[in-house]
């Protein structure tokens, strides 16, 4: 099945079958490995990415879903070759150990920040429900978050 | 509407719901519709289960909103649960079902799955169903004559992901008696965790109050998750009807919530433990409808085995 999407901007032309999931493509057809799978089944929110600017489990969605769509990956944060302010406290905080579900958690911040940019602890939290970390914890994770987001001026730009 | 053949399998994503009716009328048993596919896209990735018709309806617009038509609430059958959640209309005049919605799975989950394709899936433990449950929702279908059915919900969902539709007809719809000033409604779940759980037990109350003499007029109760569908516990309803809005009514809730769920599922192995669990649901739920201060079940409340 021929299908368009445009994903980080730019528009792509693939042919998969039906049933190919949005992860599949990006993945397989597209190179953009920097979206992860876990768990496949919605649960661990290593697959976030953006539809639409919201967050969703592209392993829970089919390619033609998307299709008509902007799709945003991790791959679509920096720009020019810069990391985004998000990604830079991330680093900064130490937010990563393994990364395997960072890209996850980056995406699900990213739809956070764009729909709220000053959230409370409580209300990345609870965007951040649906993503799992088996290393690191989360408490690095919410702090890079509220950098970005402004929340502590102090921690700007790396200054952890 | 675009149709395309891929190998065996057709794919039809109609754009209106005259295509709608034209895709519906070209399914046969093996055809599968999909809205969100939250739930749906694991099972099509088992291989030899293929569909020979999959039908999209992610871009019928037309079919995501929540609007107020007189004194009905009306919910289009691919309205996400992230809007569900947000929807102010609904919020006033149907917020269990806004509070279910908040309560499904996580932000990735609530952005794509939608209303419709809950009670399609017929899953026992469905967020969304014990709300449209004690709303006494009404579910319109379309099939691929082009008619047009209203029926109960209950009517719709007959067992564990068993429904009456046919295989050419979708659920377009749901609607509901609006809730008004005199009325209060609740939703609590419990899951294993806070989040992105799958329901042990969900509860539903809608109430009709009357604020002068502090009677309840009416009440309805749904439970979910204890069963092989969501359902109505009018022992309880008729318990409470005419009862003063104390400690006293909550205590009859619980105890009939209670005995409901022993009729429903009297050999499961989890009954102890949805019994016990759901006299502080029960509780938790009524205070949450805030029609007189909070309280808490008695001692003997707590031990499941004397009022089952």
């Amino acid at each position: 099945m021929k299908m368009s999407l445009t994903v980080n901007g730019t528009r792509h032309e693939v042919d998969v079958r039906p049933t190919a999931r949005l992860i599949d493509v990006l993945r397989d057809e597209l190179g953009l490995t920097g979206t992860k799978e876990g768990c496949g089944e919605g649960e661990c929110g290593a697959c976030t990415v953006l539809v639409d600017g919201k967050a969703v489990a592209s392993c829970l969605m089919l390619a033609l879903q998307a299709c008509g769509k902007e799709v945003t990956t991790v791959e679509g944060l920096a720009h020019g070759g810069e990391l985004s302010l998000l990604q830079r406290q991330f680093i900064a905080h130490g937010a990563v150990q393994c990364g395997f579900c960072t890209p996850g958690m980056l995406m699900s911040a990213q739809a956070l920040l764009m729909e709220n940019p000053t959230p409370s602890a409580d209300e990345i939290r609870t965007a951040l429900a649906g993503n799992l970390c088996r290393c690191t914890g989360y408490s690095a994770i919410i702090a890079a978050i509220r950098a970005a987001s402004g929340r502590e001026a102090d921690r700007a730009d790396g200054s952890a | 509407m675009a149709v395309r053949e891929a190998r065996t399998m057709a794919v039809a994503v109609p754009t209106t719901r005259d295509d709608l009716v034209v895709a519906l009328g070209r399914a046969t048993t093996d055809t599968r519709i999909i809205a969100g596919g939250t739930d749906l896209v694991r099972s099509l990735r088992v291989p030899g289960d293929e569909p020979d018709l999959l039908i999209s309806l992610g871009g019928l617009r037309g079919l995501s909103y929540v609007r107020l038509d007189g004194a009905t609430v009306r919910v289009g059958a691919t309205t996400t649960f992230t809007e569900l959640q947000h929807d102010p209309v609904l919020r006033e005049h149907g917020l269990c079902l806004a509070l279910a919605a908040s309560t499904i799975g996580s932000a990735q989950i609530r952005n794509v799955g939608t209303v419709g394709g809950n009670i399609a899936n017929a899953s026992p433990c469905a967020d969304s169903a014990p709300a449209l449950v004690a709303l006494g929702a009404d579910v319109t279908t379309v099939d691929g004559a082009g008619h047009t059915a209203t029926r109960p919900l209950s009517e719709v969902v007959l067992g564990p992901y068993h429904t009456s539709l046919a295989c050419d007809e979708a659920i377009v719809e749901f609607s509901f008696p609006a809730l008004g000033p005199t009325q209060r409604t609740a939703f609590t779940k419990i899951g294993s965790r806070t989040a992105v759980t799958v329901a042990r037990l969900t509860c539903a109350i809608v109430a009709r109050f009357d604020a002068a003499s502090g009677i309840l007029e009416e009440v309805r109760v749904g439970l979910g998750a204890v069963g092989a569908v969501a359902f109505r516990v009018p022992e309880v309803e008729e318990a409470l009807r005419g009862q003063r809005a104390d400690a006293e009514a909550a205590a009859l809730l619980a105890e009939g919530c209670v005995r409901a769920i022993g009729r429903s599922i009297p050999d499961r192995p989890t009954l102890p433990y949805k019994q016990h669990a759901a006299v502080g649901l029960a509780y938790d739920t009524w205070n949450a409808l805030g029609l007189c201060p909070p309280c808490a079940p008695a001692a003997h409340d707590d031990r499941p085995e004397e009022v089952a």
